[in-house]
């Protein structure tokens, strides 16, 4: 955001003062963009919203990750924060991405961690986002390198996008999976999950003005014959009916197993069997 | 003080509707503290071109050539009869002729307006011109485009121009529009219409559910044993409650709507077998296939180096000039103005707010501070009416709406009232067309 008003504010500039090509306004965004560039170290990192995040900060323990191969999809504006698009993906093998948003009530959305190379390290998700903000994501590599980026979202709520009530929880914590039951050993291919639950933060609610108690899907646990190949945590920030889109290459069959485990202990499992050509 | 072509009582009288003035007083866009200086002797003669005359552009056009009488505007169209996207649910419903959705420029040329049935094919925002199909340019002094929407023909597998011959889309009016109301008369009792929803953001918010109820208002009178089946991309939308309680009111079981959680995003369509596929894998067979697909800015937009990544266009919050090029607005639903919804109100009052912004930038004036209004009526059944309303400012730079503005219909409210808002829908439709293009209905 900081970016794009920096933008407009030159484009009224000029437009004040002179008349001047989209190509010579072109020129000029480029010299802004160079100047954040090569301004001066201290400058630059403090500016970094994963210094500015306690959380994220307290992570990287001093390290200055590197800013490039990792990338956060996004879309530039939601009309609903209750459930925004959100792919993650790194261009390098990781042990573990992170995932913060700087102004919801707490920073954590999620980890997820990679724990076999036969998922890669890209995960879809849907969050909630609770105002416009900026979303970070770390991730760490096996030899202790951290990788860091951030995106900014608008959220807007539209009047015309109220929401309805809850539908009723006769049917939680029932996983609906779509995995290929057979495929090339090594062929990459997508992996998805979700699980009916409200994901209650506890800073709802109810009609009756009481708290809804917090009440979440905390862990997803990913596993392959007998191997376990991922494992996430979610935090409130996930939205509702959590879901996740792995890629995946496997090169063992045998028996796919996705477990659930609500913070309270109840759990879900959802078992296939996988078999490779 | 210099003699202005109107005077703010006047202005004030335009802005606040033609026609069912006591509707469109209360929720049309203006500018109450206007002072234009539209009298303003550097603004005589400067053109102004409009791309687009849907609800956006001929309003932009008529309120501009109304504030100053002296101002060049041209309006390119290509249809010489424009129908509306408002009001086509009602069509398929039954509940209306198509060619009461139609409106002319009779009343746009009468005031000065120069339309010229042209498609705009290009735009160089640095030379200021339009260039037209034919290859004719048109110079400019300032430029308002008014694009509407244009499918995304690549964002849903299975879903391209070949596929929208079979399974329509009718997001458009027109052939599409005709298309669909052939193939549900066609479709035999017992049948099942299948309408797949997008994500957001897309044109008309509650567009796909008020279809869905007219459909079923449709069915139930000619075809009573046929299902209706709603895929969505969503798990919430506009009016959900309201929906689904007048779904139950008039339809019973009729209508079954399966959200994002419930796995009704579709994520590939078979247009010749009429089969959608959802992203967990699950396959919905269709008698009769309505795909509403993604969608972005009309594509003069992208030419005008308006859009931004998201397809969508980026515009300042107070005038809505583009936020990427100098002398060019855009309104309507190709624009980001959430929390303004793509309505066809919203566009044209963002058309009123614009005549005035460009009058003001032509006159060397700085732009009146805007207010915009919205109510988006939807009809579920001949007697069956409900809206949600909605009024907005800039606040802290950025589009707000309103705290304790506007807000929906009640829940649970008796057979009167939603009578009542029906035939409130059917003023709004007379008035805003009468507004925008000075049609009676």
């Amino acid at each position: 955001m900081k970016h794009l008003r920096r933008e407009q504010a030159l484009t009224a500039v000029t437009r004040e003062r002179f008349v001047l090509t989209r190509t010579v306004i072109v020129a000029l965004l480029a010299g802004v963009a160079l100047l954040a560039l090569f301004g001066p170290a201290d400058a630059a990192a403090a500016e970094r919203p994963w210094q500015r995040l306690p959380a994220a900060s307290a992570l990287l323990d001093g390290a200055q990750p590197t800013v490039t191969g990792l990338t956060l999809e996004l879309p530039l504006v939601s009309d609903d924060g209750a459930a925004v698009a959100l792919t993650v993906a790194a261009d390098r093998p990781v042990d573990v991405i992170h995932l913060f948003a700087t102004r919801n009530p707490a920073p954590e959305i999620a980890v997820f961690r990679f724990l076999d190379a036969q998922v890669h390290p890209r995960v879809a998700t849907r969050v909630r986002l609770n105002e416009s903000q900026q979303v970070i994501a770390l991730a760490r590599t096996a030899d202790g390198h951290w990788l860091a980026t951030s995106r900014e979202i608008r959220i807007t709520v539209s009047g015309c996008l109220a929401r309805a009530d809850a539908p009723g929880a006769d049917a939680e914590m029932t996983p609906r999976v779509r995995a290929p039951s057979r495929l090339g050993r090594g062929e990459t291919a997508e992996l998805l999950a979700m699980i009916t639950h409200p994901m209650e933060t506890g800073l709802r609610e109810a009609a009756d003005g009481t708290r809804v108690t917090r009440r979440l899907v905390s862990r997803f646990e990913l596993s392959l014959a007998d191997t376990p190949l991922f494992k996430a945590e979610l935090y409130a920030a996930v939205s509702a009916n959590p879901f996740l889109r792995l890629q995946w290459a496997p090169t063992t069959p045998g028996e796919l197993q996705l477990r659930w485990v609500e913070d309270g202990g109840r759990e879900a499992l959802d078992r296939s069997d996988i078999t490779l050509r | 003080m210099t003699r202005t072509p109107i005077d703010r009582r006047q202005a004030l009288r335009w802005l606040g509707g033609a026609g069912a003035a006591s509707l469109l007083a209360a929720c049309g866009g203006r500018a109450p503290e206007a002072s234009a200086g539209t009298g303003n002797t550097a603004s005589r003669g400067a053109r102004v071109v409009v791309i687009g005359g849907g609800f956006g552009g001929a309003t932009a056009a008529r309120y501009l050539k109304r504030l100053d009488p002296g101002l060049h505007v041209t309006l390119l169209e290509p249809a010489e009869r424009f129908y509306t996207c408002p009001f086509t649910n009602l069509y398929l419903g039954g509940l209306r002729e198509f060619e009461s959705l139609g409106h002319d420029y009779q009343q746009l040329r009468r005031l000065g307006v120069n339309v010229v049935h042209a498609l705009a094919e290009d735009v160089d925002p640095v030379g200021h011109s339009v260039t037209l199909a034919g290859g004719e340019r048109l110079p400019y002094d300032r430029l308002i485009l008014s694009p509407g929407i244009d499918i995304r023909w690549d964002a849903l597998e299975g879903y391209d121009r070949a596929a929208a011959e079979l399974a329509p889309h009718a997001w458009k009016a027109g052939a599409q529009t005709h298309r669909l109301k052939r193939q549900l008369e066609a479709m035999e009792d017992g049948g099942t219409f299948v309408l797949v929803a997008p994500a957001n953001p897309f044109r008309c918010p509650p567009g796909p559910y008020e279809r869905v109820s007219q459909i079923a208002h449709y069915f139930k009178t000619h075809k009573p044993r046929s299902k209706i089946l709603l895929l969505d991309a969503k798990d919430a939308f506009s009016k959900q409650g309201l929906f689904m309680d007048g779904w139950r009111e008039l339809y019973g079981d009729m209508i079954e709507w399966v959200g994002l959680s419930g796995d009704g995003r579709v994520v590939r369509v078979d247009a010749d077998r009429l089969e959608v596929e959802t992203e967990f894998g699950t396959l919905h067979r269709a008698d009769v296939l309505n795909v509403v697909p993604p969608q972005r800015a009309g594509f003069i937009a992208e030419r005008a180096g308006v859009t931004d990544a998201s397809g969508w266009v980026p515009v300042n919050p107070r005038d809505f000039s583009s936020a990427q090029v100098e002398d060019v607005y855009v309104i309507g639903d190709a624009t980001e103005a959430a929390p303004m919804p793509k309505s066809g109100f919203c566009a044209n009052a963002q058309g009123k707010v614009v005549a005035f912004a460009a009058a003001a930038s032509l006159a060397g004036d700085p732009a009146p501070e805007p207010v915009w209004a919205n109510t988006c009526y939807s009809v579920i059944g001949p007697d069956y009416g409900i809206t949600v309303a909605g009024v907005y400012r800039v606040i802290d730079g950025q589009i707000a709406e309103v705290p304790g503005s506007g807000g929906v219909s009640p829940r649970g409210a008796d057979a009167g009232f939603r009578r009542r808002e029906a035939r409130y829908a059917a003023a709004w439709y007379q008035a805003i067309c009468e507004d925008t293009w000075g049609t009676v209905v």
